[in-house]
């Protein structure tokens, strides 16, 4: 198929088999900042936004992202400079393999998410072997924060 | 039969349930929603389609509708949804914690509940929730609508009576007043892990005093199973509630029909069917405090 989307907010276009992955549709096409980890959706390495939404690109095909809007870590610092700014100022990461998925997911956030209780919910999909969490989490709080969501009520 | 790769698996976006249904016609086609299994079992090469038929653009698949005393749920809903719908959470929390349990944030925002009925994987959170709520799904095929329970859908492992060109298209959940929902799982490893049991229960009040009951069981056999023991439940003075909690929680583990497997031996996926079945129906019982 012919994939036609919005990939980090410019027009992309790939001939691609429709049941491949948009994991691997990205990083064929040189976005290689999204991770491959456990290629069954539950690590959360290749965690992108389509939509708004957060996906795991291993499992979403390349079909489904036909006309869509798609986010990668690489547009992060265009569409959530806080939440990058966050991770940096926090050291919200160690080996970094599992870094884009986080921001990514982080970024994905609503104002719904409130609080360290329903932060760590949130992002117990997102797998991180180095750092024992406390900065991802601390990160994370920083971004929600500086995005003006408030405190848990 | 003559071996096809992936690379030539064709992709069908239909804009009208019909158009749907007849590509569904097609030999060896598959439909998906969220993709969150049908991208597992591609990924796997244990799927290989001819077509894809992506439901993921049916406007009327994701309609969700109150109306004359039941919640319709277009079958393209997503778990993440379902799990933060105002009405759903007031009215029908077994069904919004069960979607809310499944996965992670990625796979609910894109899973769908038509999806996990369809999959009728032993372990999903949701089908034994809609079971205790006395759901009915409705399906479209080439000879029309019909509407199923959720145990006459679902008929084996990982199998159901769906035929290949059949489309769940929504789930209608009834709403009555006064009845109370719950639902827990059992997942002792990891949170976003399968769970080894999971409970379902609804107990109808009136009057401060069970009206009626159910209670559905999943991951304990190879479909979700109803126990209709909880009956017993109704009309039981209150001083009687825990032995009869009891005796329905014991008939829970008799029909359990547990594998082995690394989420724990069938003999302990019995007993933890009893203890959780007996907690899911304490939640819903009024306090008596």
């Amino acid at each position: 198929m012919k994939l036609q989307a919005q990939v980090n907010g410019s027009p992309f276009e790939a001939d691609v088999p429709a049941a491949s992955s948009l994991l691997d549709v990205l990083r064929g096409a040189g976005l290689s900042g999204t991770k491959e980890g456990c290629r069954v959706g539950v690590c959360g390495l290749c965690t992108v936004l389509v939509d708004g939404r957060p996906v795991s690109s291993c499992l979403y095909l390349a079909g489904c992202a036909d006309d869509a809007d798609v986010w990668t870590v690489e547009g992060m610092a265009v569409r959530a400079p806080s939440v990058v700014g966050a991770f940096v100022e926090h050291e919200g990461m160690q080996c970094g393999i599992c870094t884009p998925g986080q921001v990514v997911a982080v970024a994905s956030m609503g104002p719904e998410v409130r609080g360290e209780d329903a932060v760590r919910r949130y992002l117990g999909g997102n797998l991180c072997r180095c750092t024992g969490y406390g900065t991802i989490v601390e990160a994370a709080l920083d971004a929600q924060d500086r995005r003006g969501v408030p405190g848990p009520t | 039969m003559s071996v096809r790769s992936a690379d030539e698996t064709a992709f069908f976006v239909p804009d009208t349930l019909d158009a749907a249904v007849e590509a569904l016609s097609t030999p060896d086609a598959i439909a998906l929603a969220g993709g969150t299994s049908v991208g597992l079992l591609l990924g796997q090469g244990l799927l290989v389609p001819s077509v894809l038929v992506w439901l993921g653009r049916i406007p009327e698949l994701s309609a969700l509708d109150e109306a004359d005393g039941r919640l319709s749920i277009g079958a393209s809903t997503t778990l993440a949804t379902l799990a933060a719908h105002p009405r759903v959470r007031a009215t029908l929390p077994a069904l919004a914690d069960a979607a809310g349990s499944v996965g992670n944030v990625r796979v609910r925002s894109v899973a769908t509940v038509g999806g996990a009925l369809a999959h009728a994987d032993p372990r999903q959170d949701v089908p034994p929730a809609l079971l205790a709520l006395d759901a009915r799904v409705e399906v479209v095929g080439p000879q029309g609508r019909r509407v199923l329970a959720v145990d006459e859908l679902i008929d084996g492992f990982m199998s159901t009576a769906l035929a290949p060109d059949e489309v769940i298209t929504a789930v209608h959940v009834p709403v009555p007043r006064g009845r109370r929902s719950s639902y827990l799982r059992f997942t002792p490893g990891s949170a976003d892990d399968y769970p080894t049991v999971l409970v379902a229960a609804t107990v109808a009040v009136r009057d401060g005093v069970p009206i009626g009951a159910t209670l559905a069981v999943g991951g304990a056999g190879p479909t979700p199973y109803l126990v209709p023991e909880a009956d017993a439940l109704a009309a039981v003075p209150v001083g009687q509630w825990a032995d009869v909690v009891a005796e329905v929680a014991d008939a829970a583990e008799r029909r359990a029909d547990p594998v082995s497997d690394r989420l724990g031996s069938a003999p302990y996926k019995r007993r933890m069917v009893a203890v959780w079945a007996r907690r899911v129906l304490e939640q819903c019982l009024p306090a008596t405090a």
